[in-house]
């Protein structure tokens, strides 16, 4: 067969966004790609040059629906180191509990849309109804089911509510029993592994280079977890571990980025078990604590020449936000807030990962990466 | 047991034709033509009667398809369509009948709360009782759901109809009337009972298997024919996988012809069930070999790489729209039905009742069409059981599946299927002890191979599927080398 360029995108069902991926095919093969993003481009970092610190965060959660806790925190965390305010202990415990539902909840969206990707929709509405869970748990705390701005400079926007430590407890219990089936669905099919492994191979050395972090980096074997090598928050006081597989010297495979993400999943459910045990004031007393347990007071200007800056482990990968305070002339908006996006860096990496492989082999390659479009194109 | 079916379609009509023809042609001065005019007359009225049993009982296909994968997939929905009505989320519910006159209502509150009781998913905590949604799969009696697929016609019916500027108009409009005409030429030799069948022709099994690879043409030139690029590769794929499917299907069949000594296929069910032995237990890999071609054959995942919607937005139907698309749809599924049947027929006896012998005195009442029908369903319940539990299968590994294992298993199954006839069996009914024997063997090396599976290695092992081309980006005049 000749070849011949296909355009995918940016309205078809590999993409999970909006963006386009041009191939170049010869017969089945892949030859060549060229991501284009770009589509749903919101110009966020200027939008956040026209608001003050707390007005931003909504805009945060806005970009990663499927993640959208981590993303407000991350920021959250840039605007505390900024203007050097100290959180509560308690606040702290909140939300690493909030942040880590979401991890599970935003890899569970991973693993549903990856499955239909190659062909079992089975998996999609078990994860679905998995996921559904971890969203009632976040309602509880943030109030909606998407975009919570649940944290606020200097703690969190409220206590845990009555009775959210026993229902966490029980649904991170049934999750983590449920996990077992995924893998008797998932693992124990070789059809599914005839699919992922040994496909999309990416060298552990390659990522670094182009700076892919996250699960998909510890599936290549490199240990870079910023909660585990620069912890943050209270990450140094819970158990857990992170989750970074061994691959195969030709580097790791979709099936190792799929394990990852499900020993992660594992790993998010422990912490957020053991967070609830450790929390100081107890996790299951509610609003003995007084507003200052979980929310400290905070200064709404930044002087001139200040910086505030974080590194967050989302679910992603690493994600930045760096801020330059405003000073005399800005008032209470920052001069600059500048987001750096694991996904931005990945997607272009995973789309020359393809070349070699069939056609068919695309949505198995790009799913695994596990793209959003929203933090991509900001 | 032919004999005994008291559900003598074929008869009736005959003797219908018959008395109206003696009363109309054998009236008129052309009253030679008498006999003629009323096999002509059994044969149009038997062929609608086939055609409207076939595409009422294929809605029971689609049922099956929803409820059935809405089971296994734990998929809130649609199985619990008309809980949402009765028992209402959670318990709560629209109170209409509260809203009726003179307390008329109470029958409706008394039901609901019976429903809630023994049905429904309450519980004080909210969480709970959403964890116990799982547990609850709606009202299966009432068939909720059943009528959708009308309203699905009804949509088609009302879509536009468009044809994509610069596709090839001509073939793009024929293409869907080879696959349809085709599809519905099969159920023309297919029985569905001892006296319910439109065509019998002494070679049925050859005509029909001939009429089975048509289809795959239609496929091609409507992927062709489209204008697209993702239906171009679509429609490749199609032509390269049914031809490396037909060919073991195909060996298959014959191994079961050679094993009845005939390429009639009532003959094939009549010596299954003279003989007292089901194929399925006489060949096992010839049935689990059908199956599996089989299914690719109407390109249902794990093999419908033809129609991949996560890479090939839908194959060769993309630019398909409509009641066209809809059509085309239905001959995917009277494929699928085909199949489910020719199962039914080739393996599990046919018509014969679940008990073979022991049971049919007793069972005599129920006719023939309504035990094939019911092992066609539950076939078809395995199909949609293989789909919600398989992902699917990358082009190449399809074709070297087909090529590489099914082609030399069928001839292993022919050759099988050739010692039984000409070594085995005696001329007279099968020993229990040949089934038995053959059966206990399949079942052995089935858990064999099940068990087989050493989860600690499966994790660390060399990836023994790799692919991958060395193949640089491309550039100008690279294709050249």
């Amino acid at each position: 067969m000749a070849e011949m360029w296909i355009s995918m995108g940016p309205q078809h069902p590999m993409t999970h966004g909006l963006w386009t991926l041009r191939v170049k095919v010869d017969g089945e093969t892949v030859i060549d790609t060229e991501p284009d993003l770009g589509y749903i481009h919101r110009a966020v970092e200027k939008i956040a040059e026209l608001r003050d610190f707390t007005k931003f965060t909504t805009y945060c959660d806005r970009l990663c629906y499927a993640s959208a806790n981590t993303w407000s925190h991350a920021y959250i965390y840039a605007v505390e180191n900024l203007l050097e305010v100290e959180v509560p202990e308690r606040a702290e415990y909140i939300r690493l509990v909030a942040v880590e539902i979401q991890r599970i909840a935003s890899h569970l969206m991973w693993l549903g849309a990856y499955c239909p990707d190659v062909g079992n929709l089975t998996a999609f509405v078990w994860c679905l109804r998995e996921r559904e869970m971890m969203l009632d748990l976040l309602q509880e705390l943030g109030g909606s089911r998407l975009h919570y701005n649940f944290p606020r400079v200097g703690g969190v926007k409220r206590d845990l509510p009555i009775g959210f430590a026993q229902r966490c407890r029980t649904k991170i219990n049934l999750f983590l029993n449920r996990i077992q089936e995924y893998e008797a669905l998932l693992d124990e099919s070789t059809v599914f592994l005839v699919r992922t492994q040994g496909v999309g191979y990416a060298k552990p050395e390659e990522m670094v280079n182009h700076g892919v972090t996250g699960p998909n980096v510890r599936a290549g074997g490199i240990n870079y977890d910023v909660r585990w090598a620069h912890p943050y928050s209270v990450y140094d006081e819970v158990d857990w571990e992170p989750s970074v597989e061994k691959p195969s010297i030709k580097g790791a495979d979709c099936y190792d980025r799929y394990r990852v993400r499900v020993e992660e999943m594992q790993q998010s459910g422990r912490m957020v078990l053991d967070a609830l045990d450790k929390m100081p004031g107890g996790a299951d007393t509610h609003h003995q604590h007084g507003d200052e347990a979980i929310l400290a007071k905070a200064p709404l200007r930044a002087p001139e020449g200040t910086s505030g800056f974080h590194h967050f482990e989302d679910s992603r990968g690493e994600s930045m936000f760096y801020i330059v305070g405003g000073g005399e002339q800005r008032g209470k908006f920052p001069y600059r807030n500048s987001i750096r996006s694991p996904m931005f860096i990945t997607i272009p990496y995973a789309s020359k990962c393809m070349i070699g492989y069939k056609v068919a082999d695309i949505p198995a390659i790009m799913g695994s990466f596990d793209p959003c479009i929203g933090e991509t194109d900001r | 047991m032919a004999e005994g079916d008291w559900l003598d379609i074929r008869g009736w009509v005959e003797a219908l034709s018959f008395a109206v023809a003696d009363n109309t042609v054998g009236m008129s001065r052309f009253w030679r033509q008498k006999g003629t005019t009323a096999d002509i007359l059994t044969e149009l009225i038997m062929a609608v009667v086939v055609f409207g049993l076939i595409m009422t009982t294929m809605l029971v296909l689609l049922w099956i398809e929803r409820k059935f994968f809405a089971r296994i997939m734990d998929r809130r929905g649609a199985t619990m369509a008309m809980r949402s009505l009765w028992v209402g989320e959670g318990g709560e519910h629209v109170d209409w009948y509260g809203l009726l006159p003179f307390g008329t209502g109470a029958p409706f509150r008394w039901l609901n709360r019976w429903l809630n009781k023994v049905a429904g998913s309450d519980h004080a905590v909210e969480s709970v009782a959403r964890v116990h949604d799982r547990s609850y799969h709606g009202v299966w009696w009432m068939l909720p759901g059943f009528f959708q697929n009308i309203a699905d016609a009804v949509k088609f019916l009302t879509k536009e109809w468009m044809v994509p500027t610069k596709a090839d108009k001509f073939v793009f409009e024929v293409a869907p009337f080879i696959i349809i005409s085709s599809t519905i030429m099969l159920f023309a030799f297919i029985p569905l009972g001892p006296h319910v069948w439109s065509a019998n022709p002494d070679l049925s099994l050859l005509f029909l298997m001939a009429i089975f690879g048509i289809a795959p043409l239609g496929v091609f030139f409507a992927g062709w024919s489209s204008n697209n690029k993702y239906t171009l590769i679509g429609g490749i794929r199609s032509a390269a996988q049914l031809t490396a499917y037909e060919i073991p299907l195909l060996v298959t069949v014959l191994a079961v012809a050679v094993l009845s000594g005939s390429m009639n296929i009532i003959e094939i069910v009549e010596f299954q069930m003279v003989m007292d032995g089901w194929n399925l237990f006489l060949l096992p890999l010839g049935a689990a070999l059908f199956l599996i071609t089989m299914i690719a054959e109407v390109e249902r995942i794990p093999f419908d790489m033809p129609e991949a919607e996560a890479e090939l937005v839908e194959g060769w139907w993309t630019e398909y729209g409509g009641l066209r698309w809809g059509l085309l749809f239905m001959a995917e599924y009277l494929r699928a039905y085909a199949a489910c049947l020719l199962f039914a027929i080739f393996f599990l006896g046919g018509w014969e009742p679940f008990g073979g012998n022991l049971v049919a005195q007793y069972t005599a009442f129920i006719p023939g069409i309504a035990w094939l029908l019911i092992k066609s369903w539950l076939m078809f319940a395995v199909f949609v059981w293989v789909r919600a539990s398989l992902h699917r299968v990358r082009t190449d590994q399809i074709l070297e599946f087909g090529w590489r294992w099914l082609l030399p298993l069928s001839l292993v199954n022919l050759g099988i299927a050739v010692w039984l006839r000409l070594w085995v069996w005696q001329g007279e009914v099968w020993s229990p002890l040949v089934p038995g024997i053959i059966t206990a063997i399949a079942v052995a090396l089935f858990v064999l191979l099940a068990i087989d599976e050493d989860p600690e290695s499966l994790g660390g092992r060399e990836r023994p599927y790799s692919v991958h081309v060395k193949a640089g980006p491309a550039g100008p005049g690279t294709h050249k080398k």
